[in-house]
């Protein structure tokens, strides 16, 4: 690479300059470990996406698009990286600049059109929840391959077993907090976000609504379509703003991770540059805000429960401990340890429909750890890992269910209301 | 091309550009060298198939494990690339023996993992551990942080089944005490991929200790801290790992993930472990504590438990790493200088630096006297390209100068070259060259390394040299 050829690298992919190739990288990559190729590997992808800014390998080169389009996105590689190498921002100015002149797959842009459409979302996701409600999606899981997987998917989202509602003290003495409602979280898990509710209001916050929030454009900002990722950033932060709240909570680790890179998504965009900043500040992972606040311990749920760790909460976030203190507020509960938990389970937003094998490569060694462990239940914060993993798990045979934490935490709660219990 | 895709299957032959050039380096970034093709088999079948059809067509290759070298050794410069961090199972570990047979890409730390159940570890445990493999230790004799103790790669591998660079396959074991056997096994350890390609190593797994105190001295000056070391050393006193760092390695440790809370305003840390039975390691402990604030330490802590320490060495161990903080290349030597005159060299590299106006940051081996200086550099400047190479050549030679010598750990591969000549007469080179010759007669496997072809009289006197 020519002297001239690295400073247009730098200038064009700014922070790629950070990384010396040291390979510490390659260990915490599942499509490395999945594929054994390092064009498949962060190090190896950062000199494919530098090549391309500097214009050695061409925007239509069919191999580099091909690995770098088996990315996860899953940023393992930024916790493991010692310089700091901003991985997941490279990979989406990268495919920003690629996507004029490639149209992504019938499904994905299916998928981005409707969630940036709030009528369209709503139709989705009523015809999605018809499906699950008459049994036709654990029919139709059955099919092979991915449009059976899908099916499974929607079909895990079901729970035959509700929390039953409790009414949580509300003292509001924490402060303000305005919950992202999230489109699939609000589509196929209202139960979660009404967990959500009750668990904040238990632990001392006030809740108001954000009238206007939309889609976060996570998807859009993986995918490259940044123009709509940052439409739907001004509308949500001018309706968080408008909510007056102090917090903006969020139960779906992508969303949340999203949702805190506004002052980067909207780094160029002089007017709206610090209101993104300021929003992002006042973005919190629900198991955040609930670590704060103790959490109050609620009743035993009588369960062996294993977490895995959502790579948006841990590695985007950097959130680690606080989801463990969530479960640590029910009373006695089996927690057992997952192997590899900080591994991605193949999710990764729609990546699991787009490229389903390299999916289910990731996958694989992820239901094996779970199986391992004996746990009737895995919780994960984000409706993605929840989907796929459930997914997976119902697909083998397992008894196993996935569940967000904060299900868990309601339902000891719920619990402890019932028995009459104080803490 | 055709045979083998046969035998490794289409995605495992790579050969289109792009692809290519993802293999150009190994973890020296300054360093560009593209090979021809890149084949990665996934089984021991597969390799032995894969040499023996490169033997046939009379095709050079490079082995690389997991390209986390620091010598340049596994670049192939327009010649095959044979990837091996496809061959990753742990063969079996037998805790009674305790030995563990392991496939060249099995990943150093995983084999630790493997081995943790039985209370046992492998005890060769350089900084890139998370990433690197067994194959590419064994090739680079490759040292760690606890090698001051408990030895490098040499002494934790017993035997190998190895293909030669022309396909036939023999097994190597270091020789019992009362065989009048040539150490074959020794010879093959740390010979930088030259003499073929191991297929399953069986390497040594070491009890844990049962206590361990892990220290950390600052310093305010690096003169003290290099005196405390040999002050450690002199009085007996053989510690599992005794590490330096420098301020600036340090300033760039802890703006990273790995922060371990080293002070930042002091000149340097010194990081001592010592372990083993329970029953007197605090006096150890206690006594090189003194010994450090003899010598003018600010203030020595100790690990508070195994969480603590776990931090305290991960920040050492990605030090490397997070070096792209200070610039977006790395030049890093090797070299290892009699401890006792660590403090006067470290003066003397340190001037280097400043004449030539290159930035030095020290992260070393202490106890060992081996001095790893990183040198971060934009390699695309041309005229800061061509100081640090100034500077690297002078530190090296005066390393060489002092009584050292030019790699502890990393190897010679690409990078040590040109110092060969200037530590080994030209007799040595030539005895060298003569077991290469030993081992691949064609010179097949990782031409261009190691021992400059040059210097050895009887290759440049044989047919086809130069090709």
């Amino acid at each position: 690479m020519s002297a001239s050829a690295s400073e247009a690298a730098k200038r064009l992919l700014p922070g790629s300059e950070l990384c010396v190739h040291c390979g510490f990288c390659l260990q915490a990559c599942p499509t490395y470990l999945a594929l054994d190729d390092e064009n498949d590997s962060p190090r190896g992808r950062i000199v494919l996406m530098k090549a391309i800014a500097d214009g050695s390998i061409s925007t239509t080169d069919t191999a580099a698009l091909e690995h770098l389009d088996r990315c996860l996105g899953c940023r393992a590689c930024e916790t493991a990286c010692p310089s700091g190498v901003p991985y997941g921002q490279l990979l989406e100015a990268t495919r920003e600049r690629l996507s004029p002149e490639r149209p992504l797959p019938f499904v994905a842009r299916a998928i981005l059109w409707t969630f940036a459409r709030h009528w369209a979302l709503l139709v989705a996701m009523t015809g999605a929840r018809v499906l699950r409600a008459t049994g036709i999606a654990k029919v139709l899981s059955k099919l092979p391959g991915s449009s059976g997987f899908g099916m499974a998917m929607l079909h895990s989202t079901r729970r035959g077993v509700h929390n039953q509602p409790w009414t949580p003290r509300a003292s509001g003495a924490l402060g303000t907090v305005a919950t992202l409602d999230g489109c699939v979280m609000e589509g196929l898990f209202s139960d979660v976000n009404r967990a959500t509710e009750r668990t904040l209001s238990e632990n001392g916050y006030r809740l108001t609504h954000a009238t206007g929030q939309r889609c976060c454009g996570a998807l859009h900002a993986h995918t490259g379509d940044a123009a709509t990722a940052r439409d739907l950033a001004r509308t949500n932060i001018a309706a968080f703003e408008r909510s007056g709240a102090e917090f903006v909570a969020v139960n779906s680790a992508g969303c949340g991770s999203m949702l805190k890179e506004y002052g980067h998504l909207l780094h160029d965009d002089g007017a709206w540059h610090d209101r993104a900043v300021a929003f992002s500040a006042k973005v919190r992972d629900v198991s955040e805000l609930l670590a704060v606040a103790g959490p109050v311990p609620g009743a035993a749920i009588g369960k062996r429960v294993t977490y895995d760790a959502p790579c948006h909460l841990m590695h985007g976030q950097r959130v680690v401990n606080p989801p463990l203190a969530v479960l640590g507020a029910i009373e006695g509960l089996n927690l057992v340890p997952l192997n590899d938990c900080e591994q991605c389970c193949g999710s990764a937003g729609i990546y699991n429909l787009i490229e389903p094998d390299v999916s289910d490569r990731v996958l694989a060694p992820k239901l094996a750890n779970i199986a391992a462990t004996n746990a009737q239940i895995v919780a994960t914060g984000n409706p993605g890992c929840m989907m796929q993993i459930g997914a997976g798990l119902a697909r083998t045979g397992s008894k196993t269910v996935a569940r967000h934490p904060i299900e868990l935490l309601d339902a000891s709660y719920g619990r402890r209301a019932r028995l009459g219990g104080s803490s | 091309m055709e045979t083998l895709r046969r035998i490794v299957g289409d995605r495992h032959v790579l050969t289109r550009s792009s692809e290519l050039l993802v293999y150009e380096n190994d973890a020296l970034p300054g360093y560009h060298k593209r090979p021809s093709l890149v084949v990665l088999p996934g089984t021991a079948d597969e390799v032995v198939a894969v040499v023996r059809a490169l033997y046939a067509a009379g095709l050079q290759w490079v082995a690389r494990g997991a390209g986390t070298g620091l010598s340049g050794g596994a670049l192939a410069d327009d010649v095959v690339l044979l990837g091996l961090h496809r061959l990753k199972k742990i063969i079996s570990v037998d805790p009674i023996a305790r030995l563990a047979v392991v496939e060249p890409g099995v990943v150093n730390a995983n084999l630790t993992k493997a081995a943790t159940p039985f209370g046992l570890h492998y005890a060769p445990d350089p900084s890139s551990q998370t990433a690197c493999t067994i194959g590419g230790n064994v090739a680079e004799n490759a040292g760690g942080p606890h090698c001051l103790k408990y030895g490098v790669t040499l002494n934790h591998v017993q035997a190998a089944t190895v293909v030669l660079p022309d396909g036939e396959i023999v097994k190597l074991a270091v020789p019992a005490d009362h065989e009048a056997a040539l150490d074959l096994m020794g010879a093959f350890v740390g010979s930088e991929g030259c003499f073929g390609v191991a297929l399953d190593v069986t390497v040594r797994l070491t009890p844990n200790p049962e206590g361990i105190r892990t220290m950390l001295a600052d310093f305010s000056s690096m003169d003290d801290a290099a005196r405390a070391t040999s002050a450690i050393i002199a009085a007996g006193i053989l510690p599992a790992a005794l590490e330096l760092m420098d301020q600036a390695t340090i300033a760039a440790v802890e703006a990273s993930v790995y922060a371990a809370g080293y002070p930042t305003d002091c000149a340097a840390v010194l990081l001592v472990e010592v372990d083993g039975p329970e029953c007197g390691l605090d006096d150890d402990a206690a006594a090189i504590a003194a010994l450090c604030r003899e010598c003018g330490a600010r203030d020595v802590r100790t690990a508070r438990d195994a969480t603590d320490r776990a931090r305290l060495w991960q920040g050492r161990k990605k030090a490397f790493g997070a070096m792209g903080r200070v610039a977006s290349h790395l030049a890093v030597q090797d070299a290892v200088v009699p401890r006792t005159r660590l403090a006067p060299i470290l003066a003397r590299i340190a001037e280097i630096g400043t004449r030539h106006g290159v930035h030095v940051c020290n992260v070393f081996h202490a106890g060992d006297g081996n001095l790893h200086p990183n040198v971060p550099y934009n390699a695309d400047d041309p005229d800061e390209n061509a100081r640090v190479h100034s500077a690297m050549k002078e530190i090296m030679e005066l390393c060489i100068a002092e009584g050292g010598t030019i790699s502890g750990e990393h190897g010679v591969g690409f990078d040590k070259l040109p110092y060969m000549e200037k530590l080994f007469p030209g007799d040595s080179l030539d005895a060298m060259c003569r077991l290469r010759d030993a081992f691949d007669p064609l010179r097949r496997a990782n031409p261009g390394k190691v021992v400059p072809s040059h210097a050895c009289r009887e290759w440049i006197s044989a047919p086809g040299f130069g090709s």
